[in-house]
């Protein structure tokens, strides 16, 4: 019976193994739903996954190689207890060789990791690293707070194109709420800013989130590889409206965006007055 | 070890009896009147709006209710129907119940009869079984009955309640840890409208606020709902409204007789608690305060119905001035003249400190001077004036909502209207100051230009700065 359990519980690493070998298909790790559907919404986001799968794999393997040895040593033991058997235990306790194997394995592990990413992550979060597109400046300041994220942009300048984004708000700036809209295919920046508590953004499809911290103005990145909207949310808990902190990203081409920029404009310059008078509507009172 | 399991077992088995319980919602009502009497105000209430379980809606109610409303036309024959829709509020879906008004159809008692389908560009309308009588052309149908409100009480549950409270009064969970306080909807006034003086909201108001939310307040953005699930929240906001200006009404009627206080003067002047129980009985029996009911539910139905005409809206007679030097500068002069006093409010720089908001002040309802100091809304909160330095407008920030501030006041609170008081280009003028007053330092006009102390232009008016 003892040699039974031994055996059963080996159902772990088989299990392990076939999540592992299932879970991407299944979207089990990544939202599926996106415009892109299982695959990363960015280019820099497939080389997140790409470094999600090398990590999986690597704890795969040693999960499934500890617990072969865990079930050999039960197995193993299970004979000594048998009736009649003298041998007595072996105390692998202070092993100086097996201490110096489980030390330097693993740490050669972490170190390659900890290099293999260093490029993604400077990519991610070093400005000096950030892709020259986004040296021209942000094109929108999104401020979070309890419970939307605000959203500001500059301006439509005389010759049509977006005017730079100015840290201090400009009459010319131009706003909305939970409604983020940015070109596609073109790495853009935005200044991440929060009113109240701590907020993170993020936009799961994209595999893009950073924690907006109260007092800094923190640039982040993204570059959305096909149009469609995408989810953006909180995801630091930020107090009991968290879970309604959700808003869209919409990916779209420069000409659609130039043209939300300016249905923006004459919608927030609206002075209620109709384009063409109805008839019998009193005329302009200028002759008063 | 055995006691403590036992103690366990015991205390998971209360915990699955009791603590699993669902508790149905229920509408709060206001207080202050006799026992007796409220007892009748909250019967009546009731009555004529039921419960969060049982809604319910009379015709007269200007609430879209339902999913649509449809007249049968000409060609209908059995299960399908040839329909007018006169008034589609959320898309038809199969499964959705038929109910014919005022026809013979439909004989009481009678099986529901459900929507197989409904195509939309033939407006034809088939049904999973043919009605009990032939349709006849000119019939009167409700498509959906009260789906609207249904489905708007499970979001306003959803999204809404957990500030606004169940019966809309301002007093969910939340309600006591917000500073700026969830609104009260049952005086039936909601602030930030686009109507004109003295006038309810437009459902777009409400729309707008949804969509939106209010800056500087905890009312954060649906903006993701869907226009159908917006719809259904406002008609349901609209009700809860309805519901508890009624009831506010009723309290109103009652209170200068039957209030705890007013009784027990009226037993100080030695009637006795039975004498005034019985008279109040005999008005209710003789129908005296049911017609007084009816004739102020009429008036606040009226009142929200003119609310939703077109001529409610405020429009502007002359188009937008540009916001120049001059027009700015007009601008500060009047926000700065006695005629209009801005700044005994929102003080001489803008930035809500006027003498106002530390002076003894009325109370709106009783007449009576404040306790506190300070300015307060028609719901007795402490209000503070708009910091017009911010650049955060609460009722939005496009220059006509500024506009229809100024033109209509904000309702419900101290700012007034002067609409009356202004000429159109005077209003723009004031408009154009409020919304340079964040960028002040700035030459108007210049865009983004960063402003620069060497060149820092002067300040358009010398005054007070």
């Amino acid at each position: 019976m003892k040699r039974f359990w031994c055996l059963f519980f080996m159902i772990w690493p088989v299990l392990a193994l076939y999540v592992c070998w299932i879970a991407p298909q299944m979207g089990w790790w990544f939202p599926f739903n996106g415009p892109t559907g299982m695959k990363a919404a960015s280019p820099l986001g497939e080389r997140i996954d790409d470094l999600f799968y090398m990590i999986l794999y690597i704890t795969t393997a040693t999960f499934v190689g500890t617990q072969i040895a865990l079930g050999y040593v039960l197995f193993k033991g299970a004979a000594a207890t048998d009736e009649g058997n003298t041998e007595k235990a072996w105390y692998s306790h202070g092993s100086h060789n097996l201490e110096v194997i489980w030390t330097i394995v693993p740490a050669c592990v972490l170190l390659f990791i900890a290099l293999y990413q260093m490029d993604v992550w400077a990519q991610y979060r070093v400005k000096d690293s950030f892709p020259s597109e986004t040296k021209q400046g942000a094109i929108a300041e999104v401020t979070a707070r309890q419970f939307e994220w605000r959203i500001r942009y500059p301006g439509l300048g005389p010759d049509g194109k977006p005017l730079p984004l100015m840290p201090e708000p400009q009459p010319t700036d131009l706003y909305t709420v939970n409604d983020l809209h940015a070109v596609v295919g073109k790495a853009v920046m935005i200044i991440l800013e929060t009113q109240d508590v701590q907020h993170s953004f993020f936009l799961p499809e994209l595999r893009v989130k950073q924690d907006a911290v109260p007092g800094l103005d923190i640039p982040v990145w993204f570059k959305a590889s096909k149009s469609g909207d995408y989810t953006l949310l909180c995801a630091e808990l930020c107090g009991w409206g968290h879970y309604k902190m959700k808003a869209r990203m919409v990916a779209e081409t420069e000409d659609k965006y130039l043209e939300f920029l300016q249905k923006l404009t004459k919608s927030q310059n609206y002075d209620g007055v109709p384009e063409t008078p109805a008839e019998g509507a009193p005329v302009a009172s200028a002759a008063e | 070890m055995r006691s403590k399991l036992v103690a366990l077992v015991l205390c998971s088995g209360v915990l699955f009896v009791c603590g699993c319980g669902r508790t149905e919602p229920q509408f709060s009502y206001r207080e202050g009147l006799s026992p007796r009497v409220q007892e009748y105000v909250r019967t009546t209430v009731d009555e004529k709006f039921g419960t969060p379980h049982k809604i319910r809606v009379w015709d007269k109610l200007p609430i879209q209710a339902h999913t649509a409303l449809a007249t049968v036309g000409e060609g209908s024959k059995d299960n399908s129907l040839v329909v007018d829709i006169t008034g589609a509020f959320r898309p038809i879906e199969p499964g959705t119940e038929v109910v014919w008004v005022g026809g013979t159809m439909m004989p009481r008692g009678s099986a529901p009869v459900t929507v197989e389908a409904f195509t939309k560009d033939k407006n034809l309308l088939s049904l999973v079984a043919a009605p009990p009588a032939a349709p006849k052309a000119g019939d009167k149908i409700v498509i959906g009955p009260g789906e609207t409100l249904t489905h708007g009480r499970l979001l306003y549950a959803e999204h809404c309640q957990h500030c606004h409270g169940v019966a809309g009064d301002g007093q969910g969970p939340t309600a006591p840890y917000l500073n700026v306080r969830p609104r009260d909807y049952r005086k039936g006034l909601f602030k930030f409208t686009s109507t004109k003086e003295g006038m309810k909201a437009h459902r777009s108001d409400l729309a707008r606020v949804i969509e939106d939310g209010i800056p500087g307040t905890y009312m954060p953005s649906f903006k993701l709902l869907k226009p159908e699930e917006s719809h259904a929240i406002i008609e349901y906001v609209l009700f809860l409204a309805m519901r508890g200006e009624s009831e506010f009404q009723m309290n109103n009627l009652l209170a200068s007789d039957y209030s705890d206080a007013s009784v027990a003067n009226r037993i100080k002047d030695g009637e006795t608690q039975e004498k005034v129980i019985e008279e109040f009985i005999t008005r209710v029996k003789e129908g005296e305060i049911d017609e007084e009911v009816n004739q102020r539910n009429e008036k606040m139905i009226a009142d929200w119905v003119s609310a939703q005409a077109e001529d409610a809206v405020i429009v502007p007679k002359e188009k937008r001035n540009a916001s120049d030097e001059e027009s700015i500068k007009r601008g500060r002069e009047l926000y700065l003249s006695g005629n209009l006093n801005c700044v005994a409010c929102h003080g001489e720089s803008g930035l809500g400190d006027g003498v106002q908001t530390y002076s003894v002040t009325k109370n709106t309802d009783t007449g009576k001077d404040n306790v506190e100091p300070g300015l307060y809304d028609t719901w007795g909160n402490k209000l503070k004036p708009r910091n017009l330095r911010l650049g955060m407008y609460r009722g939005g920030r496009r220059p006509i909502d500024i506009y229809a501030r100024i033109e209509a006041g904000i309702k419900g609170t101290p700012m007034p209207a002067f609409g009356a008081k202004l000429t159109e280009q005077q209003k723009w003028d004031i408009v154009n100051y409020v919304l340079e007053l964040p960028h002040e330092h700035r030459t108007p006009g210049t865009g983004v230009a960063p402003a620069s102390p060497a060149t820092k232009p002067a300040p358009v008016a010398t005054t007070a700065h």
